[in-house]
């Protein structure tokens, strides 16, 4: 089964992977461990889970003026997600986007991603036309 | 497509050096991404530099090296210490993660400290000005209304938006250098009018007289505000002084993502409630409650009196009225043996101190005042192997958990000398 919804590409390029859904999105601070890339956010929905290679959907970002810098720190350590679906950009997700340069799609005008697409669907990102194919067993 | 300036396709080309070419390439991405048409000129900016815990994550030693792969996001090794920041802007140091003399009282090695200085000397010859504190417009860093800013620090966005009508978003360390060092920042977000408008009332029916009240409304005010939304604060109560909004402005940005606040009358953006809405009205209402006072002070300080050790007063750095206050109140008066007493603040408000006299009457009482740094930037080896922590700003009291053990008390800063001169937290 196959689902496309459309936003804005943010970040060019084509990416595909699993998809690990935070409708809660992640802090900055104490958010994920930046050597493993395991969210560590006490409470959180995937406490425990690597965004390593994984599709990341959230609504936004969440907390720390310097949200960015944790990805980055990840990113320098080998951890990144492989590519982004954001219901809706701020700036701190801007400038995530620029340093960790995954293909990312935005601005969700119709649908809320984080409501579409769940926690292990495989999701392609198509930030060159803003094009999001959610496939799923059944 | 993000439309340059001629000014800015200069840049582009090369015109001003790699270092300022590669920053405006980051800032176009940056635009593109949020999809903004245009780049807007900013003038002021803050940015934490120095060696700062997450360079570490580089193994090198070469500061060109770190500087571009973490701020730059490049391999390629960008020449720092001989390429000028943007001359447009004028960037200063936010705090540091070490004190501006002394690293042995909080723990770090000379290792440490000699390393920071070394990469704050980079940053000097690159143009940036030595500040290095969360406050810097008690030093005359005043973006005003309409400038464009960035920062690293959020009480200081917040503060600057909110209080002085300037324009900043909350867009982390890399930007904050890439547009300190190009001179420019997506036209997005606060930066334009439209987006500066409050989406939720905040009306005060608790205590609001003094600088802990003011601390512990803005934690409750960021811990009930939507993800997004912008407050305005309503209700009847006598305008917070500077030390008072300078607390509110910090936790605000400590229990939520905002960089902006309407103080309905007080403002210069929200003088009326239709200026603060933009006319469009907010989408909910709170009140700030006695009880959602009380449920803040709870999470904030620990129930259970003890023996404390370690005092830490100013956070966001404190004002020179705020020290002389404190100096007013332990005049003549001797914290207890094998306690810690620390003032937070800027260093030449330091010297100030010390020409006022102040400095003296702490240090004659056992206090010490440090600078350019705080608990939470220096770590974990601060608090060495304390059994009780006290402290009288609410982010420090907020953050600082997670770094120890100890017993966390928080409070206003007199009853946090009594704890001092006492040895214990008592309620």
């Amino acid at each position: 089964m196959k689902e496309i919804i459309k936003g804005r590409g943010a970040i060019k390029g084509i990416a595909e992977g699993e998809a690990l859904v935070c409708p809660d999105s992640i802090q900055g601070w104490a958010g994920i461990d930046e050597v493993t890339g395991v969210i560590i956010e006490k409470g959180h929905v995937a406490e425990g889970t690597s965004i390593a290679g994984r599709i990341l959907v959230i609504p936004s970002s969440k907390g720390s003026n310097c949200w960015s810098g944790h990805f980055n720190s990840a990113m320098i350590n080998g951890v990144k997600p492989a590519g982004w679906v954001v219901s809706q950009i701020d700036s701190r997700v801007g400038v995530a986007a620029v340093v960790v340069g995954s293909p990312m799609v935005v601005d969700f005008s119709d649908v809320d991603p984080c409501q579409v697409i769940k926690t292990g669907d495989w999701v392609k990102v198509n930030g060159d036309s803003g094009e999001v194919e959610i496939s799923r067993q059944g | 497509m993000v439309r340059l300036t001629d000014v800015e396709k200069a840049i582009l080309r090369g015109d001003n050096g790699r270092l300022q070419q590669k920053a405006l390439e980051n800032i176009i991405s940056y635009a593109e991404a949020l999809g903004a048409q245009e780049l807007c000129v900013v003038t002021k900016a803050t940015l934490g530099l120095g060696a700062q815990p997450y360079l570490n994550n580089i193994q090198s030693d070469d500061y060109n090296q770190i500087f571009s792969r973490v701020y730059m996001c490049t391999d390629e090794v960008l020449d720092i210490s001989h390429n000028k920041f943007s001359a447009e802007c004028f960037c200063m140091t936010c705090t540091e993660n070490c004190d501006t003399e002394d690293y042995e009282e909080v723990g770090l090695t000379k290792e440490y400290f000699d390393k920071n200085r070394r990469f704050l000397e980079v940053a000097r010859a690159a143009g940036v000005s030595m500040a290095s504190t969360c406050t810097p417009y008690l030093l005359g860093w005043l973006p005003l209304k309409g400038e464009h800013f960035v920062t690293t620090e959020s009480s200081n966005a917040m503060f600057c938006n909110s209080l002085l009508g300037a324009c900043g978003n909350p867009d982390g360390v890399e930007a904050a250098a890439w547009s300190a060092i190009c001179g420019r920042t997506p036209k997005w977000g606060l930066h334009c009018a439209e987006n500066r408008y409050a989406s939720h009332e905040f009306k005060i029916e608790c205590p609001a007289q003094s600088a802990i009240d003011w601390d512990v409304i803005g934690y409750t005010i960021g811990r009930l505000l939507p993800a997004g939304g912008i407050p305005v604060i309503t209700g009847d109560f006598a305008y917070p002084t500077i030390a008072e909004v300078k607390q509110l402005f910090a936790t605000i940005a400590t229990t939520s993502g905002a960089v902006m606040c309407h103080i309905l009358g007080m403002t210069p953006e929200g003088q009326t409630m239709t200026m603060a809405t933009g006319g469009h009205g907010v989408k909910e209402s709170f009140n700030v409650s006695t009880a959602e006072y009380q449920k803040s002070l709870t999470m904030l300080c620990d129930v259970t009196p003890g023996p404390v050790d370690f005092i830490s007063l100013g956070c966001p750095h404190y004002t020179l009225e705020e020290i002389r206050d404190v100096a007013n109140y332990i005049s003549g008066k001797k914290i207890k043996s094998g306690v810690r007493l620390y003032l937070w603040t800027a260093y030449p408000i330091k010297e100030m101190a010390r020409a006022s006299g102040y400095l003296d009457v702490i240090e004659d009482a056992g206090g010490r005042i440090m600078t350019s740094s705080c608990p939470i930037m220096v770590g974990q080896s601060i608090m060495k192997q304390s059994r009780g922590v006290v402290l009288d700003g609410a982010k420090q009291a907020h953050y600082i958990r997670s770094m120890t053990d100890a017993a966390v008390y928080y409070g206003d800063k007199y009853r946090c000398i009594d704890a001092a001169i006492s040895g214990k937290w008592d309620h």
